[in-house]
């Protein structure tokens, strides 16, 4: 054996040596993939051992449902994705991976629910235009379900509507201020009512001259975006007070804290 | 009329003031005679109120919020009233129909069209209680006088005891023309025959 490797012999023993290398790699490669699918595998049975075992919970326990929502979020799985872009093949074949994996229990309760948002909003469409707050849905659900059914949580709602995506715009989310409103009619709302729609959060109503002082609005433009708003049903009007007044119908929920308290 | 101890709770869009202005929007102001319609409706079952004079209940806490200082307009009550008779047949004007009648009996109010009753039950409503009832206590073919079914022990804790006897002879001459009554006798002595 020669350690310095001169002569022809070197030509042939770098070729075995790559070749060599090259044969580890591919056993290297064909670890590693086995090993994944191995890994994938484990995790898939794990992740049905999981949804099977703790179905209830997720159905029933917000909390744990929030957290299976994050995990499934963290590893890049959209749960609710599953079976809303699989429905063309019809029968068991349709449905995606996960929703076959999770045994359908995490869709179901969300098109649950999203039935019953859907319910809530044209309940009261006619007193708020179509706009209302996240949290009067989640009152208005949690009021109408029966004892022991388990919580929902806002977070719930908000995926619940995102479930209604493939039924065209008509149900969305809208950010107005901090709060989240459920929108069910397919309209904007021009940044001028989305500024009004805000101040309305604060006291449950607002005025022109309120909007005049605190938002430095022109009387013409502060009276347009309120009747605007109230064209749209979005705003009651109460003319009985000095200046007239306009009220978010989101208050009426409300007013049962407000007979008792809010001196002024 | 005897009114039950325990107050009338009032919705949450009682304390709403917008609730007590006529809302514009066409969409809002349906919902608003809706919620109203019902409230009157919950308000009156409440108390056992069969009839009531709109000029007199303009003053009274049903359309005058005092907590809020906020009232609704007798034009504005009108409005609900109508759109009451126009849905389901819940209220009439007292006063249109009873020409020949005792017209204007309480009616010390503003003109006509004051005094509505208001059908939390139906005359027809009424007239279905009424015939369970007779049914119920196997007293078909028996006369009765009005004043029996109204105030009388046996039909205590019924419904329609104490009811207007107006508005019970009203339910009465529904069931003459269905042909399971007959009624007879002089103005203040009326007796029923149920067949």
């Amino acid at each position: 054996m020669s350690r310095k490797g001169i002569g022809l012999a070197a030509f042939d023993r770098s070729r075995l040596k790559s070749a060599s290398y090259a044969s580890h790699g591919s056993n290297l490669r064909s670890a590693n993939a086995s090993a994944l699918e191995t890994q994938l595998s484990v995790f898939r049975s794990l992740l049905q051992q999981f949804a099977a075992t703790h179905a209830k919970d997720i159905r029933s326990n917000p909390t744990f449902r929030a957290q299976f929502a994050r995990m499934c979020a963290a590893i890049g799985v959209d749960p609710l994705l599953a079976s809303s872009s699989a429905d063309g093949s019809g029968g068991q074949g349709g449905g995606s991976i996960w929703s076959q994996l999770l045994g359908r229990t995490v869709n179901d309760f969300y098109f649950e629910l999203a039935v019953k948002v859907v319910e809530v909003c044209s309940d009261t469409r006619s007193e708020n235009g179509g706009l209302i707050e996240v949290r009067k849905v989640r009152e208005k659900i949690m009021a109408g379900r029966v004892e022991g059914a388990g919580g929902i949580t806002e977070d719930d709602i908000l995926r619940a509507v995102g479930t209604l995506k493939p039924l065209g715009s008509a149900y969305s989310i809208v950010k107005v201020g901090s709060k989240n409103y459920i929108r069910s009619v397919p309209k904007e709302l021009n940044t001028d009512q989305s500024a009004v729609l805000e101040a309305v959060q604060v006291l449950g109503y607002v005025s022109v001259s309120m909007l005049m002082v605190n938002l430095r609005w022109a009387r013409a433009r502060a009276q347009t975006a309120l009747e605007d708003l109230v064209g749209e049903g979005m705003l009651w009007v109460d003319k009985q007070s000095q200046e007239w007044e306009y009220w978010s119908p989101g208050f009426m929920l409300e007013s049962e804290e407000f007979g008792v308290g809010t001196a002024g | 009329m005897t009114t039950p101890s325990d107050p009338f709770v009032f919705p949450r869009e009682y304390y709403f003031p917008p609730f007590f202005t006529r809302q514009t929007n066409l969409t809002t102001h349906h919902a608003q005679l809706t919620k109203w319609s019902s409230l009157i409706l919950s308000y009156c079952r409440h108390h056992r109120l069969f009839k009531i004079s709109l000029s007199d209940f303009a003053e009274k806490d049903l359309f005058f919020n005092k907590q809020l200082n906020r009232r609704l307009s007798l034009s504005d009550i009108r409005e609900v009233i109508d759109f009451m008779r126009k849905n389901d047949n819940r209220a009439e004007y007292a006063d249109s129909d009873q020409k020949n009648g005792g017209a204007g009996k309480d009616g010390a109010g503003g003109g006509g069209g004051d005094i509505v009753w208001i059908y939390w039950r139906t005359p027809e409503e009424w007239a279905s209680l009424v015939e369970s009832w007779v049914e119920g206590t196997a007293q078909k073919g028996t006369v009765l006088t009005v004043y029996e079914l109204t105030e009388g022990e046996g039909t205590r804790g019924t419904e329609f005891w104490g009811i207007d006897q107006e508005l019970l002879l009203k339910a009465l001459q529904i069931l003459v023309k269905r042909g399971k009554a007959q009624i007879f006798g002089q103005e203040d002595s009326l007796g029923v025959k149920f067949f």
